[in-house]
């Protein structure tokens, strides 16, 4: 599903983001990604999702080389895969419904597709009577479900989130886990930076460690100091 | 059709949005486009006048009473035929001393102290128009040599020279002010998109993330622009035209002088302007966006943040 190979990002001034990083990610994963500040975990999640260009190295998503796509063919990508933020990146003047419907409106569905898949997508997520709230109105939580909700609307085949609980108490973080776990049932393959601790450990799935730009270790039933299975 | 629908109303969202910058950059063009459109509509109206005078008599050669002071008898119709066989003459045209006198009652029709004359005082005359006004001066001079039968030359092309010295003048100085500030029309809009885009750059990066397409992104801006840049020029050809018709309805009767331009030309120079407007608008939004979109393609210039 995601392949990287020997990828590296050096940054303007040298600083190395990601450094010769070799991933296999197949279809219907959960994956940790874990390391401290500053390790490239945030870098990884933009270079699979073309916000950054790769120094070096190759990234296969769903089988064709993100490398070389053609600036115009970005948004096709982007399309196919979801995305969820630490600051939750909602639209501020639109409703709960807007923000998530917002997603089709971009790939031109017609209203009367996209307000079944609205409603569908929120009763998922649990905020089917918020739907007219704006985001100002929910709780951290709340918007949070609301971002994966958006991300998950047009069922991608991949999610890829960065740190989507950082910002949220254990209790409500421990909701989104949920989410995201049984959104990854559906056979969604799912790429999470975090550092949370109690998540990684609760979780039990693979958990790739990097640190300076370098996987350090890559283990299959993993937690988040490594005392899990080795591949 | 849902997505244009969709694209529309996120356009006229952002207007409303952003109401203070949208007039700012309306009232921008509309003054850029009033003063445009206004010198225009002056140099119409010199245009119009000269015509006028260039339509009319050029040149007209008073005569002396034909067999009378040694003025043979048919020394009209000679020199009206020598007339008509000069090459700067266009039409000549033979008034005699009794046509004079019908002219001259209708003229001054209802002033009895003035139709109070021995009618034979009114002179025969030749009227002259010419192939080209420019002329004038040499039709005179040899007029001028016929000193037996021409008692008097006159000619109004010094007064149509003038005119047409300002209006060649005013046509430099229109197309210059049309162009300068159209391009500040167009920057205007340009720097509101830019300022519309600065305030609605998290919404633009939302709509990126979620794989909206440039253009996706683009056309509610473009829109906003051509909007901005009609509605100015709208009210600019609105003004101009409300000036022109109360100038027009001020010199009514005012008959050495036309102040109307007249509606068709109002109507096609009117329709010239809005699409300029719009033009203006989608040149200026496509300026505002073109840097944005650029470095906002994840192409850009590469900074570290929060890696």
């Amino acid at each position: 599903m995601i392949r990287l190979e020997n990828v590296t990002k050096v940054y303007e001034g040298g600083t190395i983001a990601a450094n010769d990083v070799s991933l296999d990610i197949p279809k219907g994963e959960f994956i940790f990604l874990v390391g401290p500040s500053g390790s490239g975990k945030s870098t990884l999640i933009r270079l699979m999702l073309r916000d950054e260009p790769v120094t070096r190295g190759k990234i296969w998503v769903s089988g064709k080389d993100i490398t070389t796509l053609p600036k115009w063919k970005i948004p096709y990508l982007r399309r196919s895969v979801g995305t969820v933020f630490q600051d939750y990146k909602l639209l501020p003047n639109k409703t709960v419904a807007e923000n998530v419907g917002f997603a089709l409106e971009v790939l031109g569905r017609p209203r009367s597709v996209i307000a079944p898949q609205v409603a569908q997508v929120l009763d998922l997520v649990g905020l089917a009577d918020k739907a007219k709230r704006y985001p100002r109105q929910l709780s951290g939580g709340e918007q949070q479900r609301v971002s994966v909700a958006r991300a998950f609307v047009n069922r991608p085949p991949i999610m890829l989130c960065d740190e989507p609980t950082g910002n949220l108490d254990p209790k409500t973080s421990v909701g989104i886990m949920r989410l995201l776990d049984r959104i990854n049932r559906t056979g969604t393959t799912i790429v999470m930076a975090t550092h949370d601790h109690a998540i990684v450990d609760a979780m039990q799935r693979r958990v790739i460690a990097l640190d300076e730009g370098k996987v350090v270790r890559d283990d299959v039933l993993g937690t988040y100091e490594g005392l899990g299975e080795e591949e | 059709m849902s997505r244009i629908l969709f694209l529309i109303r996120e356009a006229f969202v952002s207007l409303r949005r952003n109401l203070l910058i949208v007039a700012g950059a309306i009232l921008a063009v509309f003054i850029s486009l009033t003063l445009a459109f206004g010198a225009l509509v002056v140099n119409e109206i010199l245009r119009i006048n000269t015509l006028a005078w260039q339509d009319g008599v050029h040149v007209i050669a008073f005569l002396n009473d034909a067999g009378e002071n040694g003025v043979p008898s048919n020394a009209h119709e000679v020199l009206l035929e020598d007339v008509r066989g000069w090459d700067e003459v266009d039409q000549a045209r033979y008034v005699s001393k009794a046509e004079a006198w019908i002219e001259y009652q209708e003229l001054f029709a209802g002033q009895e102290e003035l139709l109070d004359i021995d009618p034979t005082i009114l002179p025969a005359s030749i009227r002259i128009e010419l192939v080209d006004i420019a002329l004038h001066n040499s039709v005179k001079f040899r007029l001028d040599q016929q000193t037996q039968v021409v008692r008097q030359v006159t000619t109004a092309a010094d007064s149509i020279e003038q005119l047409q010295n300002l209006s060649n003048v005013l046509n430099v100085l229109g197309l210059g002010l049309a162009v300068a500030l159209g391009l500040s029309a167009i920057v205007l809009i340009a720097n509101t998109i830019r300022l519309a885009i600065y305030a609605r750059r998290e919404e633009v990066a939302i709509m990126k993330l979620v794989g909206a397409s440039n253009w996706f992104i683009r056309v509610p801006f473009l829109l906003e622009g051509m909007i901005e840049g009609v509605a100015g020029a709208s009210l600019a050809v609105f003004t101009v035209w409300l000036g022109s018709t109360s100038l027009a309805r001020a010199g009514e009767g005012f008959a050495l002088f036309r102040l109307d331009v007249g509606q068709d030309w109002f109507l096609s120079w009117g329709l010239l302007f809005l699409a300029f407007g719009a033009l203006a608008g989608i040149v200026g939004s496509l300026m505002g966006l073109s840097r944005y979109l650029r470095d906002a393609d994840g192409t850009g210039p590469d900074t570290p943040a929060g890696f």
